[in-house]
């Protein structure tokens, strides 16, 4: 659990943080007490200068040892409570990492990333303030009943604190009504945000229809509801202090007329009394923040919860142990009975399939939509593991070899293009500084992308992205399949890149690329054109994950089958220019 | 901005509630004056009847003066609680309002303005920068009348007890203000830093959760944790300094009140010592609470600082999308079409760029009669789907002309062009709600019947009918339940439900199958019939039987005609066609 590993290494720095919030508190106490004592001496007839100097000076110091405890526990604490959230968004960005994509593709999941990254602010704030509160609070509190009724009266104390459990509960159950409450208002905003989002994200549409005043009507209800929650969560709220303060407002007077008889029958001295109501005061804030400390425990304990979750998610593709492969891929690919089904799923999406790709071939592979053709691809990349026995480069298992070595060897082309939001050359060479200029250059000009890249004003250093330039589809696809290209892959997969380019731009991609398969790259290419496929050494057609046609461009033509159905199709339908 | 133009700029969504202000303002007077009474009756006690031993006669006792200290707790406890409930529902009602204006003026931003911004970027104006202001309103505004009047009265009631004390007493203020300044300037500064870290972080975990995949298969997990440790160390750092400073105010703070404590009881002490001016023991007792009750307030406000900043920086921010109005769309101005119009379009001379720069569109002519087809084709960046936009006016044009049946379309109303002209985009938007409500988009005089209809003629009434519940099935959030083809089929729905006389199509690139592909020529078919159709193309195919075909490169019209002209020509056109 990452709190014991937090703990483990870093929990020792909470030790002189509690050290000096117990010593903080304690020392807190002592100037009511100080007081009493100087007008103890004040109202004799005859004053003792000395002491109540003695007293003032004792006010100052205690003063200062406030100042400095309080200083110290708190950069103590709070900074450990920061450590704390730098530590656990760092441990989650790292299993991040490491977690496979069947972990990102399950939606619900997506809910949970969102709130974890949210959670770690709540459980910051249960071992930061939430913890120094209730230290600091039951050690006041303890201090300061044990001087009032030790060093005061204990009949006093015991009968001024007695609305105080009362308020104790009070203050617990109205906190529970408010956090009620509260969730209410979280649901109402995030009704609020849910429908802003989706306007936002339609209001291409919402103008086409002139729709915006329909909108501001769905909107109004939500905004309503904003409203209602928030002032139903306000009577609750705002009732808590001002309760206390009555509750306390009876303390205050049963210690005044009580304590006012003790001190006229001579019981107590008047600084007793002027130091009874000090530490009186001292417990107020303590009681008052109980509902404050309850609402962060529980807030930090579910959110610690859903982190902790999404934390033992564990990661599906583990590193090889035994690395029989040695050294850099070659290219030769062998796919053999290789049948597969995702966790979870009740079908098999890969049934038997096989194949043999030498280096320098190149294998087309065409397929409806859910034939198998990214589950290929996965697996390929071992982003999934395969049965042993099942893919193997150059002859060893892909169990055999490293995660490192298999992925360096294959340049993969996505079929979304997604880019991050960085320079163009950063996104080229994906941020390995290793990778020179030239070899970015060079991989745009295969890429097709290089004259679109240079017409920028800041040609290579353009920023992509949400704060960047928009690029098209095609642009984008194609600085994805430079970037696949930069580091000279003995293998490289086009997983249905080519289709958000038009067939003049697929046309030159392909044509540049021949000169790559030729240099010696093996080729996947996955594809739902067959201007793509026809120049491809060997073409399959899976069909819910098994293969129903094999052979060369020619041969499939003859064949008749799906293939060549489709091709006769798309000459029909010759295609045009890319939006 | 500074903090008083906040106030000004929240001024007047108050005025209509002055009211019930100055209502609060008399409470908040009334728990003012009870709270400051509380260490009065104290000194009473003390002096009048502690030392100076007064007997007790009925409430003239230590006895009534209990009562009055309870009386006044609980006066002080009730109204503190109406005041706070309604200057909240006030603050509310505020936020309501200002919620309800940013997600108006986002409604009425035109594409021009809403193209800069990031969808992300408006939303957290609408949500997030309101509910920063929320946090103003309940966790600020509540106490600080209360605060401020707090402030003022004590002054007041030390200054009239004891005056030389009382100017002993206030020797802290400046130190107070001292320190809340020096702390708070730097504390600001370093607030900006931490919150732009976040968001950075933030940000990038979005960015590589979505990119996780690419991330894994190119192994850059070591280069991306660096950069984000970078980004999560400094983040680290400056929160640290933010603790120092917050660990370092609240304590000297006490401090300060301490040491005038301390002041008071030395002060005290002499003047009791040598008799000089009669200083009751009770009077110092009594000023120890109230500096106690003085220091409350300002701390409160120092702590509330980090509230009160992130609040300004949102109305700056609320308010910088606000102040924009002259840009707003006005979809009533403009002369009200009031018959369906024939569906005539014709651009003249129309010339065109998004940043007024660069021109997407040169001089582009054509018309298009009524009830007749035109397609537009051409590469990428020919300007083919900057056509759509300016039809219904998405977009200003900067020269020449676009007419409706003979009428210049800037001097219309947006709002029936664009009920005339019917869009539907590449990238097909479904909010979530039902079917039904998907076609009828908030139009209720569109019939259930017609609701049928348009389902049917459109060919989506082929899976709606397999759907449980039918029209009435749930759309959920942008209809991922739904196939790109089948969404484009209710796109089509949508679209002829509200019956317009121009029908502008911008065809999707995404693969469908080819069963639905069928659907949706025979959709397109049955749309065409008695409107006029344009269709941006991005397949030959489709565009065949269209009466015109406008071939557009860099922005101008090269080619015009029917398929067989244009083959004939054997120009641009019959290139496209070759390519394939």
């Amino acid at each position: 659990m990452v709190l014991a590993r937090f703990m483990k290494r870093h929990g020792w720095r909470y030790l002189p943080g509690v050290l000096f919030l117990v010593v903080n508190a304690w020392i807190s106490v002592l100037p009511a007490r100080v007081l009493g004592d100087v007008i103890d001496e004040m109202s004799l007839p005859v004053i003792d200068t000395a002491k109540v100097y003695q007293g003032i000076l004792y006010l100052v110091l205690a003063a200062l040892a406030i100042f400095l405890t309080r200083y110290l526990w708190r950069t103590f604490i709070m900074g450990n409570a920061r450590r704390l959230e730098t530590f656990m968004r760092r441990e989650l960005f790292v299993h991040f990492q490491s977690l496979s994509m069947d972990f990102y593709n399950h939606s619900a999941t997506g809910d949970l990333i969102a709130y974890a990254i949210n959670d770690i602010g709540a459980v910051r704030q249960t071992f930061g303030p939430a913890l120094a509160l209730s230290i600091n609070g039951v050690v006041t509190s303890l201090v300061s009943i044990l001087s009032m009724s030790g060093g005061v009266n204990g009949s006093l104390t015991l009968y001024s604190l007695l609305p105080v459990p009362v308020l104790i509960v009070l203050v617990v159950l109205m906190g529970g009504q408010v956090r009620a409450r509260f969730r209410r208002v979280q649901e109402a905003f995030a009704a609020v945000s849910g429908r802003v989002n989706e306007n936002i994200n339609g209001i291409r549409v919402i103008k086409a229809y002139a729709q915006e005043d329909n909108e501001l009507g769905r909107f109004e209800g939500l905004n309503r509801d904003m409203l209602s929650t928030n002032v139903a969560m306000v009577k609750a709220s705002s009732a808590m202090g001002p309760m206390v303060g009555f509750i306390f407002g009876i303390s205050f007077t049963i210690s005044l007329i009580y304590g006012g008889s003790l001190l006229r029958a001579g019981q107590i001295s008047l600084g007793d009394f002027v130091a009874f109501n000090g530490y009186l005061t001292l417990i107020v804030n303590p009681v008052q923040s109980i509902a404050r400390v309850i609402n962060l425990l529980s807030r930090g304990l579910a959110s610690l919860r859903r982190y902790n979750q999404v934390l033992a998610a564990p990661p599906m593709v583990v590193e090889s142990i035994e690395n029989a492969h040695e050294g850099p891929l070659k290219g030769g690919i062998q796919v053999k009975d290789l049948s597969f089904r995702y966790p979870y799923a009740p079908d098999f999406a890969l049934r038997g399939l096989s194949f043999r790709l030498e280096p320098g071939k190149t294998l087309g592979i065409l397929g409806h939509t859910g034939s198998g053709k990214t589950t290929l691809c996965n697996l390929l990349l071992k982003l999934y593991n395969p049965p042993e026995g099942s893919v193997f480069y150059d002859g060893a298992d892909i169990h055999q070899i490293q995660l490192d070595t298999l992925r360096e060897g294959i340049g993969y082309v996505p079929q979304d293009n997604f880019l991050f939001s960085a320079s163009i050359r950063e996104n080229i060479r994906f941020f390995d500084d290793l990778v020179g200029d030239e070899a970015v250059v060079t991989a745009a000009k295969q890429a097709d992308i290089y004259q679109n890249i240079i017409a920028f004003p800041n040609g290579f250093d353009t920023t992509v992205g949400e704060r960047g330039v928009t690029l098209s589809g095609g642009q984008k696809q194609r600085i994805s399949i430079a970037r696949a290209l930069v580091k000279r892959p003995p293998i490289l997969i086009l997983d249905d890149a080519l289709s958000a380019v038009d067939a003049q731009t697929e046309y030159d991609i392909l044509n540049s690329l021949r000169g790559f398969f030729e240099g010696g790259t093996s080729g996947i290419i996955v594809a739902h054109r067959i201007s793509a496929l026809m120049h491809c050494d060997e073409i399959i057609v899976l069909d819910e994950g098994r293969v129903v046609e094999r052979g060369s461009h020619e041969q499939l033509m003859q064949k008749g089958g799906f293939y060549a159905e489709t091709a006769q199709k798309q000459a029909d339908n010759q295609e045009g220019g890319e939006g | 901005m500074r903090k008083g133009s906040m106030t000004a700029r929240l001024w007047p969504f108050l005025r209509p509630q002055l009211g019930l202000l100055l209502l609060c303002c008399a409470m908040v007077l009334v728990v003012n004056l009870s709270e400051l009474a509380k260490p009065y009756i104290l000194e009473i006690v003390i002096d009048r009847y502690l030392v100076a031993g007064r007997p007790d006669n009925g409430l003239d006792s230590v006895w009534g003066m209990g009562l009055a200290f309870l009386l006044c707790a609980g006066l002080s406890s009730g109204l503190n609680v109406l005041e706070a409930v309604a200057v909240n529902r006030m603050g509310q009602s505020v936020l309501m309002d200002i919620r309800r204006m940013v997600f108006r003026h986002i409604q009425h931003m035109p594409m021009r303005i809403l193209d800069r911004f990031s969808s992300g970027r408006l939303i957290t104006r609408a949500t997030n920068d309101v509910e920063t202001l929320n946090e103003l309103f309940s966790d600020v505004l509540v106490n600080l009348f209360k605060d401020i009047f707090m402030l003022i009265g004590i002054v007041v009631t030390m200054l009239m007890m004891d005056w030389q004390l009382a100017l002993l007493a206030f020797t802290g203020v400046p130190f107070v203000f001292l320190v809340t300044f020096i702390v708070r300037g730097k504390l600001r500064r370093n607030f900006v830093v931490v919150k732009a870290l976040i968001s950075r972080i933030n940000g990038f975990f979005a960015e590589n959760i979505s990119g996780m995949r690419l991330v894994q298969i190119f192994r850059r997990e070591r280069q991306k944790l660096k950069e984000f440790d970078e980004m999560n160390d400094a983040y680290y750092a400056s929160t640290l300094v933010q603790v120092r400073m917050n660990s370092f105010m609240r304590p000297v703070m006490e401090v300060i009140n301490a040491l005038v404590i301390a002041l008071l009881v030395w002060f005290g002490c002499r003047s009791i010592g040598l008799n000089a001016s009669g200083l009751e023991i009770g009077v110092l007792y009594a000023f120890t609470n109230y500096i106690r009750q003085f220091f409350e307030p300002i701390n409160d406000l120092a702590e509330k600082y980090a509230t009160i900043q992130s609040a300004v920086v949102s109305t700056e921010r609320i308010y910088e999308l606000l102040d924009d109005k002259a840009n707003l769309e006005d979809l009533n101005q403009g002369e009200p079409i009031a018959a369906r119009p024939q569906g005539k379009i014709e651009f003249q001379h129309v010339w065109f760029a998004y940043d007024d720069v660069n021109f997407v569109l040169r001089d582009v002519s054509f018309t298009i009669q009524a009830g007749q087809s035109a397609a537009f084709v051409g590469a990428t960046g020919a300007g083919k789907t900057t056509i759509i936009s300016l039809v219904s006016r998405f977009y200003e044009i900067q020269k020449g002309k676009i007419l409706l049946d003979g009428v210049d379309i800037s001097t219309l109303s947006k709002r029936t062009l664009r009920r005339h002209i019917a869009v539907v985009l590449q990238d097909v938007f479904l909010f979530s709600g039902t079917i039904a409500e998907n076609v009828r988009l908030g139009d209720e005089e569109i019939s259930d019947r017609e609701i049928d209809e348009a389902l049917r003629l459109t060919c989506a009434a082929e899976f709606i009918k397999e759907l449980p519940g039918g029209m009435d099935y749930p759309v959920t959030e942008r209809g991922s339940t739904f196939s790109a083809g089948q969404r484009q089929l209710l796109s089509f729905a949508r679209a002829i439900a509200h019956d317009p006389a121009v029908f502008v199509l911008d065809e999707a690139t995404a693969s469908i199958d080819t069963k639905t592909e069928q659907l949706i020529q025979q959709s397109v078919k049955n749309l065409s019939v008695g409107r006029t159709m344009i269709i941006i193309a991005h397949r030959l195919s489709t565009i065949r039987d269209c009466d015109t075909i406008f071939v557009m490169s860099a922005g101008r019209i090269v080619e015009s005609g029917n398929h067989d002209d244009l083959m004939a020509q054997n120009g641009l056109y019959a290139a496209l066609q070759s390519k394939a």
